[in-house]
């Protein structure tokens, strides 16, 4: 199939300026047909700016733009779709009160006279792409009520559609567990075959080895170097979007024995998400929990958060049970609970760092009439600043300004101002570079070495692998069982644990 | 741990039952039915065909405006101009059909036309001068009320010279074949409009992108939709809708009268979020609406029947308009 | 089926009846009267009066308004509610005549009587009209008007209303009464503030700016007058004579310090009395005459406490 590989898009000397970042410097890319290219960089690199240019939703400033050989201009996303050029949104863009094939179609339902809908057909051309994907999915049933990895399937389902043959796909996998990344793969490589050009985003390394044929490096808005995904070892294409050297290495673990229990956690329950929950962290730990999606781990943490209320069981902080029946109870005990939506459950992101840092503990900075003492809060924010590195031009800087690792760092800090002892991550380095993530987990050390007890929940098997000290790990809403942390333990193991099902419990033809 | 939280498992199930999408219209069919019933234990003289007639047809105004309501609503927009825009629209039928003397159809026609113009005006300043819609449609409902008594010279403009005029809300086409039961012609169109509208905002591209750009506005746009063109046509479309409004009550009143329309916003508003539409956008029916504009009829009505004091008639249908929406709330809470 | 939000709305309606309902027990003749307003103290007033002859009569009364005058479909669905608890007769103050003929016609073909009060339905149906002959009491206005700027000078109106029958008689009157008698006194402008106290004030307050030579302003019903008695104290300007319409306490604590010069009062409690009275008559098959004048004075600061102005004025 490659021996007749045509160039499918070719992009020649890319600009792009906004008012004050020049995001796009002379940036090259090419894609040919029957690969999968991966384009790799920390975010603020230009990766999404440069497919918002190939998908025409930004007009270049400069740059020559190729598709199929000829050189055109892309007017708007309409015109992209024309040209064969399909996105999948990193962050996804469907319409949640619509059913799956209503959003698949958007734009270009099968109408009849007088701007009628087709519906029957509407239903029947999605069934038919969800065959050939191989997927089963309801073309009626409600996106809003689909999972995560469900509505990204739709997403590609929705390009497929198009019968583009240039497929952007930003961050695809973010969202999705270990058999669903499987069943993407499978998907990619298929189109693959039958002559499609694929450009993958992604910041997971390992993903690059299973899945592109080469690798564009982007840094700081301008191209860096293309290389060959199988020649080339992981650690070179980081260091080529860092610019230095990352660490890769299992933790250190610390003798606890002597450390007090501060988090001690007996039968929660609720429905079926949650069942019988028993576990307990010290002060100091890194409880890492590993899973797949939908085990019930984040369902764990808004249980002990108060976010939802429990069917069953006892929550003890420093030994002494505590009533939790919602968040400000749990914040009273000294929990803090780290949302993996940062900027829906984490942050007023509107508002600046000072204000962000200070939200759960404005008491503290209330003055007598109820004034607020904007200079105390000040010295406060800017302490933070400097002890968690918070990168910000400033504690008045708004929040949404700034990266993802930062946004998480001063959600660490509003926690930390509180007095929180016990904190729990839900994915904490989701949408974070790989430059930052190491900051973060080194961020989670130093806590825990400070004498916090931390629980991590993250669906990465290398970052439950890298932080924890020992690692639980579930499976439909149950606890199957403790391994040690550090380089004891595999991915293996951690897999066969988080994949045992309760026999008696396991529906007949359900599975899918 | 905390007793209180722990909550037993079979009212969940029982409670999941009944609070499936499917249930929703019921529920809300369920409250008018509890309504009609409370009023005729409460007076004898509520349940008399008369009555319901008069509530049929107290509702369809109100009702017509509140599906052009519920139009813009879904695409989580809101309309404030929708009762001065129906004034406007009526004054535009007394000028043609009295001072130019056109054709009775005609005139109708201009008056919608001047309400899908109207509307597409709020739509351009929605769509394009990204005006929020609560203020480009809080500045065309002061702009229409003006031009109204501009353009009737202040005065009411009456209809008594152009024949049939009145019978286009007043007579009764379903009376002529069942003496039995005189439904006014006013009513008859609503459900008409309501019918027309249902199928649009289902069977229909239109229908679709309301609902798509309630949901997720970003999304349409980068799938390659002309958002913009669609959201004037919605807001045009809701326009004609007041326009239908206007014929029906300057026939009813057989004038145009210029100072009324203030407030009859609010009260399509109200009917729209009694029948369960979302006022962030993405979700509603045109059943429901009006159900939700049943309800405010039956309820004023019945209060008034039963001779209660006309200030705690307020108080009442405000209490009842918050009970209502509460419920919708537990309800969506519960569906979660 | 009972569900949790039928019980919700069910409630409220539960609970009025458990308030009781009037309607079931007793035997006394039923009027219904449906006026312009109800928030009004003039209405209040009117409504004091209807129920002093109720009292008086042994009849029963509801009596019910829209928010504004300006809702006159919602006046309509008042009137078919009143007529679907078969009343033995209607008073009725329409906003608009027109509108309502169909249902005044139903109810007289039901041979219930109708009594038009405080202004006139364009139809032979009402057995009888109990009003104020507002051109009358408008001219009485401008004459006291121009008596106290001595036969010269500018003058102003501040009118509740374009489009009602008072508000154009109230204007109109002052308007002719001015050019007939008193043609040294011009009528600069006349502004519309919609009765509401606080949009008086304002176009009161923008009169005086544009004419600051301006020797009077007519306020046409209670809330313009207190509107331009607002207005004036807010620019400091001095000399103005104001006259204004109706009473209430705030128009009588005004012409009390001084800021008012006086105010045409109609007979809001008579008009209501004679409402219900003539309902009375009607039901019990008398002949009526065709107007019920129930009257109008003038009051300033010396009569207002004479026991004849007294009576009719309100609170």
């Amino acid at each position: 199939m490659t021996a007749a590989a045509k160039q499918l898009v070719d992009l020649r000397g890319i600009e792009k300026r906004f008012p004050g970042v020049h995001a796009l410097k002379n940036v090259r890319f090419d894609l040919m047909s029957g690969e999968v290219h991966a384009l790799m960089g920390e975010n603020g690199a230009g990766k999404s700016t440069l497919m918002k240019v190939l998908s025409g939703i930004y007009q270049p400033d400069a740059g020559e733009i190729f598709i199929d050989g000829k050189q055109i201009q892309i007017h708007g996303p309409r015109a992209a779709q024309d040209l064969g050029i399909g996105i999948i949104h990193q962050e996804l863009s469907l319409m949640n009160d619509l059913t799956v094939a209503q959003n698949i179609f958007i734009g270009r339902e099968p109408r009849r006279a007088f701007g009628r809908l087709d519906e029957k057909a509407l239903n029947r051309q999605a069934k038919e792409i969800f065959a050939s994907m191989n997927l089963s999915l309801s073309p009626t049933a409600r996106v809003g009520d689909l999972t995560i990895a469900k509505q990204q399937m739709v997403e590609i389902a929705k390009a497929l559609s198009c019968r583009s043959h240039i497929l952007i796909m930003d961050e695809p996998t973010a969202a999705l567990n270990d058999a669903e990344i499987a069943e993407l793969f499978v998907i990619i490589r298929r189109l693959r075959s039958e002559g499609a050009g694929v450009i993958y985003i992604s910041h997971k390394m390992h993903e690059l080895k299973q899945i592109a044929d080469r690798v564009t490096v982007m840094r700081d808005g301008e191209y860096v170097d293309t290389v060959d995904a199988a020649a080339v070892p992981v650690s070179k294409v980081i260091s080529m979007m860092v610019g230095r050297e990352v660490r890769d290495k299992a933790p250190t673990i610390p003798d606890l024995s002597a450390a007090n229990v501060a988090l001690e956690v007996k039968g929660l329950s609720r429905g079926r998400e949650v069942r019988d929950v028993s576990f307990s962290v010290k002060q100091g730990e890194i409880l890492g929990f590993a899973g797949l999606m939908g085990a019930g781990r984040t369902e764990v943490a808004r249980l002990i958060f108060g976010a939802d209320p429990r069917d069953a069981g006892e929550i003890r902080v420093m030994g002494r049970e505590v009533s939790i029946s919602k968040p400000a109870d749990a914040v009273r005990a000294g929990i803090g609970y780290l949302s993996e939506d940062r900027k829906r459950f984490g942050l007023a992101t509107g508002m600046t760092v000072r204000d962000n840092i200070a939200l759960a503990s404005m008491f503290r900075f209330t003055g007598s009439g109820g004034r607020l003492d904007d200079g105390g809060m000040k010295k406060t924010a800017q302490e933070f600043i400097r002890r968690l590195g918070i990168r910000t031009p400033g504690d008045g800087q708004e929040v949404r300004l700034l990266s993802g690792g930062n946004q998480q760092k001063v959600v660490v800090a509003k926690w930390l101002l509180r007095d929180c002892n016990i904190l729990i991550f839900d994915e904490p380095t989701r949408g974070i570079d790989v430059g930052a993530k190491s900051e973060i987990y080194a961020l989670l050390e130093a806590l825990a070495a400070e004498g916090k007890a931390i629980i991590v929940i993250s669906s990465e098997l290398p970052e439950i692998l890298q932080l924890s000290h020992r690692i639980a790990v579930m499976c439909e809403g149950r606890l199957t069982g403790f391994l040690p942390g550090g380089a004891k333990t595999t991915q293996e193991e951690i897999m066969a644990l988080a994949t045992q099902r309760e026999p008696a419990m396991q529906p007949v033809g359900e599975d899918q | 741990m905390n007793d209180a939280i722990a909550q037993p498992a079979k009212p969940k199930g029982f409670l999941r039952l009944i609070d499936t999408g499917a249930h929703q219209k019921l529920l809300a069919v369920a409250s008018l039915i509890a309504l009609l019933i409370g009023f005729s234990i409460g007076s004898p003289n509520f349940m008399q065909t008369s009555n319901m007639i008069a509530i049929l047809q107290a509702a369809s105004v109100n009702g017509v405006l509140a599906v052009a309501a519920t139009l813009v609503i879904i695409t989580g927009g809101i309309d404030l101009s929708v009762g001065t825009l129906m004034t406007f629209t009526a004054v535009i039928a007394g000028v043609t059909l009295t001072s130019i003397g056109v054709p009775l159809p005609l005139g109708i026609i201009a008056a919608i036309g001047a309400g899908a113009l109207s509307g597409l005006i709020s739509g351009t300043l929605v769509a394009k001068a990204k005006i929020p819609p609560f203020i480009a449609t809080l500045g065309m409902m002061l702009i229409l009320k003006g031009l109204s008594l501009v353009i009737s010279g202040t005065r009411p403009i009456y209809f008594s010279d152009v024949v049939g005029f009145d019978q286009i809300s007043r007579g009764s086409i379903i009376g002529d074949l069942i003496p039995a039961l005189p439904i006014p012609n006013g009513v008859l169109i609503l459900f008409i409009v309501a019918v027309v509208v249902a199928y649009i905002l289902n069977k229909t591209v239109l229908g679709r992108y309301c609902f798509a750009l309630g949901s997720n506005e970003e999304a349409v746009r980068l799938s390659g939709v002309n958002t913009d063109r669609w959201k004037m046509a919605i807001y045009a479309l809701a326009g004609a809708i007041c326009g239908i409004a206007g014929i029906l009550i300057a026939s009813r009143l057989n004038s145009a009268q210029p100072a009324l329309g203030l407030g009859y916003e609010l009260e399509a508003i109200a009917a729209v979020v009694i029948g369960g539409t979302s006022l962030s956008g993405g979700r509603g029916t045109i059943n429901g609406t009006i159900i939700g504009a049943l309800i405010m009829a039956v309820l004023t009505n019945g209060l008034r029947v039963m001779s209660i004091a006309q200030e705690w008639q307020t108080v009442v249908t405000g209490a009842i308009i918050i009970l209502a929406v509460y419920a919708d709330q537990l309800r969506r809470q519960k569906a979660k | 089926m009972i569900t949790r939000r039928s019980t919700l709305l069910a409630l409220p309606a539960l609970a009025m009846m458990a308030m009781g309902s009037p309607a079931l027990a007793q035997d006394k003749p039923y009027i219904a009267l449906v006026s312009k307003g109800f928030q009004h103290q003039f209405w209040q007033a009117v409504k004091t009066g209807a129920e002093q002859a109720a009292e008086e009569f042994g009849v029963r009364i509801t009596f019910e308004g829209p928010d504004n005058e300006t809702m006159v479909d919602r006046q309509i669905d008042m009137l078919a509610a009143a007529l679907a608890n078969k009343p033995a007769a209607i008073g009725f103050a329409a906003l608009d005549s027109q509108a309502a003929i169909p249902l005044l016609r139903q109810a007289s073909d039901a041979g219930v009587p109708v009594i038009a009060f405080d202004s006139g339905v364009d139809s032979d149906i009402p057995a009888t009209t109990a009003t104020t002959d507002n051109l009358a009491a408008a001219a009485l206005a401008a004459d006291k008007m121009a008596e106290m700027l001595g036969g010269k000078g500018k003058v102003a109106v501040v009118a509740h209303d374009q489009t009602s029958r008072t508000g154009i008689d109230r204007r109109d009157g002052f308007l002719n009464r001015m050019a007939e008698a008193h043609p040294d006194i011009e009528v600069v402008t006349v502004q519309y503030g919609q009765g509401d106290h606080l949009q008086s004030t304002e176009v009161t307050k923008a009169i005086l700016t544009a004419n600051p030579d301006l020797g009077g302003i007519f306020g046409t019903n209670e809330g313009s007058a207190i509107g331009v008695v607002n207005g004036v104290r807010e620019t400091g300007a001095e000399n103005i004579v104001v006259i204004g319409y109706d009473s209430g306490t705030a128009q009588k604590q005004a012409i009390n310090d001084g800021l008012m010069a006086g105010a045409i009062t109609q007979n809001p409690i008579g008009i209501g009395y004679e409402t219900v009275k003539a309902a009375v008559a009607a039901i019990n098959g008398e002949e009526l005459p065709n107007i019920i004048d129930t009257g109008f004075y003038w009051y300033d600061k010396a009569t207002m406490d004479d026991p004849q102005i007294a009576a009719v004025l309100y609170d």
